[in-house]
């Protein structure tokens, strides 16, 4: 076969577009562009945060599609092609340095998103996001109801929630500084709110803790535990003074229960998200024992009801004892 | 400067000269992205200096700026060469490098402050879109005639690459960049990711691809003074390139839900892929068959054969990454840059960098100011780059395993740290390289040394 300028040129051309009608052509004649049913359209100040996420290259780090083997945050809801209805671009992202964003609406509170993304190690000390503070105050709320309305109708489910709660726990919070925790421990169910820290208080538990600590949670409840951390003037309500639970044990005994949960759950409304995606049993009950060890002076951990140790555990014996016999006269 | 303009070869140089300088930007701009990833409060508050505004413009300037300018420059010089005639056009020759590094001078200028439609390789504004396609138009005119106005009857293997590769990207481009939306450059909704990975993956297949084939064709027999092993290889490994390239795009979303039929096509073409490129390779390795040795000794040879192995690299490593079972675990992690890295620096940029140093003396009549410095070169970027491969991908096979097992993202961040010190690290190396290698071309083309009367290679040879 000889190549002549011709056959070069024109087959070069030929196969070139036969071949792309396969994989342009088709699709363009046959996919349709239909809202799935979370799908809703977005608002005027949510498309300027779009174009905001677009020009500032936010999805070179954040994917917005979660595929059949994913766990993480989001993992809920498996894309489908009507959740990018009309929109443009709908970039879907080729790498995940940070979590996948496709329903990341309403998964943290309102004043959590200003604070991220004024700088993201406010809310997520390990985060290697850049801050954004050099964006307009407005860019900053327009990039956060974007991010809020990414998840559709399921983001506006989540919202709605977030502010439902948001509510009350601002009304709490005015309460002042024992009736707001009185409020925040009601919310923790009954069965937890009895429930020492299965887990004993070791040193090498307590280091573990005080790692997780500092990755998750040093920068909103400051490293003394007083909440005071850089975040805190975002935040309302700010993060929860640890200090203050020494003279709000339950029955002047437990504690652990109230933390695991909290930690595990989160308190929607306010900035303090869940862990449980993150962290499985034994770091959360280390982080509790951190906590009431280090802020509280205190750890109910090994009290009884204690069951049957589990073959690992040592001859730990808890030496803290519990506030009220430190009070007593 | 009209003279300039008509001097030959003096686009092909002014092409050359502009790939080595966007390569020490692009270097720099991946310094900045690689620090970042580490230390993400380094430079804080500066704008244009955020990792989501300078890893576009680090991409695209090493793609576009380093390998594609160079890549022409080189092409430029061979197209005449290989055809015993002059460029049809010197003017319009430097028309097309106008628009070119236009383009390519809007990623610092423009993504630094926002500048940018923000899809991934298709990141150029609408106007910089515009200035390339005229780039691009200009080159397939001064090619296609200087084919016409040929003296060579045949046409060689480099010549076919080099013509297709403009006519491709110049229906290529305006696709994939949806380039009849000017505000966006995007389609609404999910087919806009099929437009996006179709140039996405056309870029390096169809622009890049060809021009350091064509470049690695022109290089290598000449040094090892042996004919081409093949005319039918060489014939399979063109018209298998196009016909299965523009097909393997969707494999970036393979896991989105794009129609399973897409899916299923380019998973197919992905992994047939190895044919066209083991076919090239093959041909080129025996045509050097048995004359290792000179390849070797001939330190711009070398990188061009440095470059051939890193396209065989790649291209088994690429269709492995396509398939489904595999990129549970790869997709969305390091894993894929260290593959990007060894694609565009491995093959696109060493062919590049080999060829440029080839064509370099018999452009400008001079020997290259020293060959030890393209050795150093050869050596830095060959640490660097081999060391980038391993960290990211290992970096990636711990992020991925971590996400397939349940970790979250977070979780797994700070398990890349080490990984991401040692890749910054490995960066010093590159950027070291491409800072000789522009030291190198400045000692060679300094005026200083014009002091005998300047003869074109061929002449001289």
């Amino acid at each position: 076969m000889k190549m002549t300028p011709a056959f070069l040129i024109v087959g070069a051309l030929l196969v070139f577009w036969a071949s792309t009608f396969i994989i342009v052509g088709l699709p363009s004649m046959t996919m349709k562009d239909n809202p799935s049913e979370i799908w809703r359209p977005l608002s005027p100040l949510e498309r300027e945060g779009h174009r905001l996420y677009v020009k500032n290259g936010c999805s070179y780090c954040h994917s917005l599609f979660i595929r059949v083997n994913d766990w993480d945050i989001g993992a809920e809801r498996i894309a489908q092609a009507g959740d990018y209805a009309g929109i443009e671009p709908a970039i879907l992202g080729s790498e995940r340095t940070g979590p996948d964003l496709s329903q990341e609406g309403g998964e943290h509170s309102d004043d959590w998103n200003i604070a991220h993304f004024t700088n993201p190690r406010y809310t997520t000390p390990i985060s290697v996001m850049p801050a954004w503070d050099f964006l307009s105050r407005h860019e900053i709320q327009a990039l956060a109801a974007y991010v809020q309305a990414l998840g559709g109708k399921d983001a506006d489910v989540r919202q709605k929630r977030q502010r439902e709660w948001k509510r009350q726990a601002q009304a709490a919070y005015a309460g002042g500084v024992d009736r707001n925790i009185e409020w925040l421990h009601a919310q923790v169910p009954e069965v937890w709110r009895r429930m020492p820290n299965p887990y004993p208080a070791t040193e090498a538990a307590l280091q573990r803790g005080k790692r997780l600590y500092q990755q998750l949670c040093i920068n909103c409840h400051s490293p003394i535990g007083d909440g005071n951390g850089p975040a805190q003037p975002f935040l309302g309500p700010p993060p929860l003074n640890f200090t203050i639970l020494r003279r709000h044990l339950v029955e002047n005994r437990y504690i652990g229960g109230i933390f695991y949960y909290q930690i595990m759950n989160g308190i929607t409304g306010t900035a303090m998200p869940y862990f449980k995606k993150h962290l499985e049993s034994e770091k959360i009950w280390d982080l509790a024992n951190y906590l009431a060890v280090s802020f509280v002076g205190y750890t109910d951990a090994n009290t009884e009801p204690r069951g049957i140790d589990a073959s690992y555990e040592g001859e730990w014996q808890n030496p803290y004892p519990p506030p009220a016999v430190d009070q007593a006269p | 400067m009209t003279n300039l303009f008509q001097k030959p070869q003096s686009a092909a140089l002014a092409f050359m000269v502009a790939g080595a300088v966007w390569f020490v930007v692009g270097a720099v701009y991946g310094m900045f992205s690689a620090i970042h990833l580490v230390a993400p409060e380094f430079l804080p508050h500066v704008a244009p200096l955020v990792f989501g505004r300078e890893r576009p413009v680090h991409v695209n300037t090493m793609l576009y700026g380093f390998v594609g300018t160079m890549l022409v420059g080189i092409g430029l010089y061979y197209l005449p060469a290989l055809l015993k005639t002059r460029l049809w056009s010197e003017p319009l020759a430097w028309m097309a490098f106008v628009f070119w590094n236009l383009t390519v001078l809007s990623g610092p200028l423009g993504f630094a402050f926002g500048f940018t439609q923000g899809r991934e390789y298709n990141e150029y504004v609408w106007l910089a879109d515009i200035s390339l396609v005229l780039a691009v138009a200009c080159l397939i005119v001064v090619t296609a005639l200087t084919i016409v106005n040929r003296r060579e009857p045949q046409l060689y293997v480099s010549i076919w690459y080099f013509m297709a590769t403009f006519l491709w990207t110049a229906s290529n481009y305006p696709l994939g960049n949806v380039m009849w939306h000017p505000a966006t450059g995007a389609m609404p909704g999910l087919i806009d990711s099929l437009f996006l990975w179709f140039w996405g993956h056309n870029l390096p297949g169809l622009l890049i691809t060809p021009l350091a084939t064509g470049a690695a064709y022109f290089v290598i027999p000449r040094v090892t003074r042996t004919p081409l092993n093949s005319h039918t290889l060489s014939l399979l490994g063109f018209w298998f390139l196009i016909a299965l390239y523009s097909h393997i795009g969707g494999h970036h979303v393979l896991q989105s839900p794009i129609p399973n039929w897409l899916k299923t096509v380019s998973v197919v073409d992905s992994v047939s892929m190895v044919l066209p490129v083991s076919i090239v390779v093959i041909n080129l390795w025996l045509t050097a068959r048995g004359f290792g040795g000179r390849v070797w000794n001939d330190p711009p040879a070398r990188l061009v054969m440095g470059g051939i192995v890193w396209y065989i690299i790649t291209c088994i490593q690429g269709p492995l990454q396509s398939l489904p079972f595999l990129q549970r675990v790869t997709h969305f992690n390091n894993w894929t840059v260290g593959h990007a890295h060894i694609a565009m620096l491995g093959f696109g940029g060493y062919i590049a960098l080999g060829a440029m140093w080839h064509v370099l003396p018999l452009v400008s009549g001079r020997p290259v100011y020293s060959n030890k410095l393209i050795n150093l070169q050869f050596g830095l970027i060959t640490f660097g780059l081999t060391g980038f491969f391993i960290v990211l991908t290992m970096a990636g096979l711990v992020q991925g395993s971590a996400w397939h097992n349940g970790e979250t993202v977070l979780r797994v961040l700070p398990q890349l740290s080490p990984f991401m010190v040692m890749r910054a690290a490995l960066g010093i190396f590159i950027l070291t390289a491409s800072l000789v290698g522009l030291a190198n071309l400045y000692l060679t083309l300094r005026p200083a040394r014009q002091e005998e009367p300047l003869l074109r290679g061929e002449e001289a040879a």
